[in-house]
């Protein structure tokens, strides 16, 4: 899946969130947003996945702009999606299980492979003694693999990671992080992971997009010749 | 996860919102299936009285045959006359008979001479019906007692009228309480539901997947509720058919015939399924808004 930023500004009322972003996400590609709190880190997720709409620009995924997609292109755009949110979004009277199982319906996963699958997602994430556990019966951590699993169940060609080691202490911290970074080598999986701990995008060595204030301070893969998307204000980075 | 499950979930989570669209439902569905047996028996009744001859005329005892001729010949010259039918003293017993053969008793004691021979006219304008009675309702040589159903069928037609209306009122009103309530609750549901439909929008899911879970729900409320509604009413009305149907003799009142309670039973089934359907349908419309 190819994830194109071409000049997008969002804004809310008088606040100008996102200012003139541009930048390109390949297959396999794995990008690290980094920024203060409230710089647009997670506005820039939120638009990938069509819940916010740009104020202008164009959104490009496989080259449908989901500004103008129709709700089928949306949902269909949306099932190649794993999406873990900085606050899990598990629903809350459904097991881990039934979190599972309920992507794995939403995207037509074959009846027969369904409990397969969530086996599998679940060994892979640890949380093979807490699947029948209600998240309000998990801990931060638990919560955070939980989400990882739904999204990993579907097989996704890109992981959308909001802040998900906000809440995890230093050690659940890396081990989801070197999590996410075998699925990239193993599946190609593309992973686009906001978060404003340094410590880990430093040792990781990954692409980094750097926001301040809703602008685009720098982008780490970024050479004279890949600006191909960004408006002049961009082009001395 | 299947969309039954789902549905199953999302009665279960909330019994007693659940329970209130059932029980409303239900009752509805009791409420409308008595007025549909009473008007049944009603146009019985009303039917049994239209097909009785229209005026009777109990001639007096001992008068001879030349006498009932002329009377006959008489009623036959008025204009419209659709049928007249002597009725002896012999042929009013065996009538009498039949329609008190379940009590001896009342049979025993009489005989042919006891009961009055008569002539049973039935006419199709009923100004003709008019005459005959200002004619002979006089004759009390000839004549013992004319009787004239004519009041009897009117005030009749206008009660089965009264009540027919009463009913299609009620069973409107009903109705639209019934698909309020299912609404509202539907709503309800949805609205306690929306961080589910949220998350799963996000994750892909179509509106008609957020929708299927409701529009089941309601579809389960509409169909269980006229089932069992019109079941209870056709069970007590069996119980009790009986004793009704031996008060309105010898009109049958409550039905004996087991295709009109399966045809009205399934009519409600469909009737309360569309219900159901079209109110958790516009439910799901007016607060699936992700």
């Amino acid at each position: 899946m190819k994830i194109v930023f071409d000049n997008v500004d969002k804004s809310f009322g008088i606040i100008h969130a996102l200012k003139d972003i541009s930048f390109k996400v390949d297959q396999g590609d794995f990008v690290f947003i980094v920024g203060h709190s409230g710089a647009g880190k997670s506005t820039i997720l939120k638009l990938i996945l069509n819940q916010l709409k740009p104020t202008s620009g164009q959104i490009l995924i496989d080259g449908i702009d989901i500004s103008t997609g129709s709700k089928e292109q949306i949902n269909q755009i949306r099932r190649k999606i794993g999406v873990i949110f900085q606050d899990y979004q598990l629903i809350f009277d459904k097991s881990v299980e039934e979190n599972i199982a309920l992507i794995l319906d939403i995207v037509s996963y074959p009846k027969e492979k369904i409990q397969e699958r969530i086996d599998e997602v679940i060994n892979q994430v640890g949380l093979e003694n807490r699947r029948f556990l209600f998240p309000s019966q998990l801990s931060g951590g638990e919560l955070q693999r939980a989400a990882l699993a739904r999204s990993l169940a579907i097989e996704p060609e890109v992981i959308l990671a909001d802040e998900p080691t906000g809440n995890l202490d230093p050690e659940n911290s890396w081990n989801l992080v070197k999590l996410l970074k075998d699925i990239n080598q193993k599946n190609k999986t593309s992973i686009i992971m906001t978060t404003h701990n340094y410590e880990i995008v430093e040792a990781l060595g990954k692409r980094k997009i750097e926001i301040v204030n809703g602008e685009i301070k720098k982008d780490s893969n970024k050479t004279p010749k890949k600006i191909i998307y960004s408006s002049k204000k961009h082009e001395h980075v | 996860m299947s969309t039954f499950k789902t549905t199953w979930h999302h009665i279960r989570r909330s019994p007693f919102q659940s329970l209130t669209a059932m029980l409303v439902m239900v009752f509805s569905f009791l409420v409308i299936s008595v007025f549909i047996v009473v008007n049944y028996g009603l146009s019985g009744v009303l039917s049994y009285f239209e097909t009785k001859p229209e005026i009777t005329l109990f001639i007096k005892d001992g008068l001879d045959s030349q006498t009932v001729d002329n009377i006959q010949k008489d009623l036959a010259s008025y204009q419209d006359i659709k049928e007249i039918k002597y009725i002896s003293k012999d042929k009013a017993l065996e009538i009498y008979k039949q329609e008190n053969k379940d009590n001896p008793m009342l049979t025993e004691m009489v005989t042919a001479s006891i009961l009055p021979a008569s002539f049973e006219v039935t006419v199709s304008d009923p100004n003709t019906l008019e005459q005959i009675y200002q004619n002979y309702a006089a004759k009390n040589d000839v004549i013992d007692e004319v009787i004239y159903q004519k009041d009897i069928i009117n005030s009749l037609l206008d009660w089965t009228n009264i009540i027919r209306r009463t009913g299609v009122a009620v069973t409107l009103i009903i109705a639209f309480i019934s698909f309020f309530t299912v609404f509202i609750i539907i709503g309800m549901k949805i609205t306690n539901r929306k961080e589910e439909i949220r998350i799963s929008r996000l994750l892909g899911a179509s509106h008609l997947y957020v929708k299927k879970p409701f529009l089941l729900e309601g579809l389960f409320y509409g169909v269980f509720g006229s089932f069992v509604g019109s079941v209870l009413t056709f069970s007590f009305i069996i119980i009790f058919r009986q004793s009704i149907n031996s008060f309105f003799q010898p009109v049958e009142f409550i039905s004996y015939d087991t295709l009109f309670y399966a045809l009205v039973l399934i009519s409600e089934v469909f009737l309360g399924a569309f219900i159901g359907l079209l109110a958790s349908w516009i439910g799901a419309k007016r607060y699936i808004k992700f």
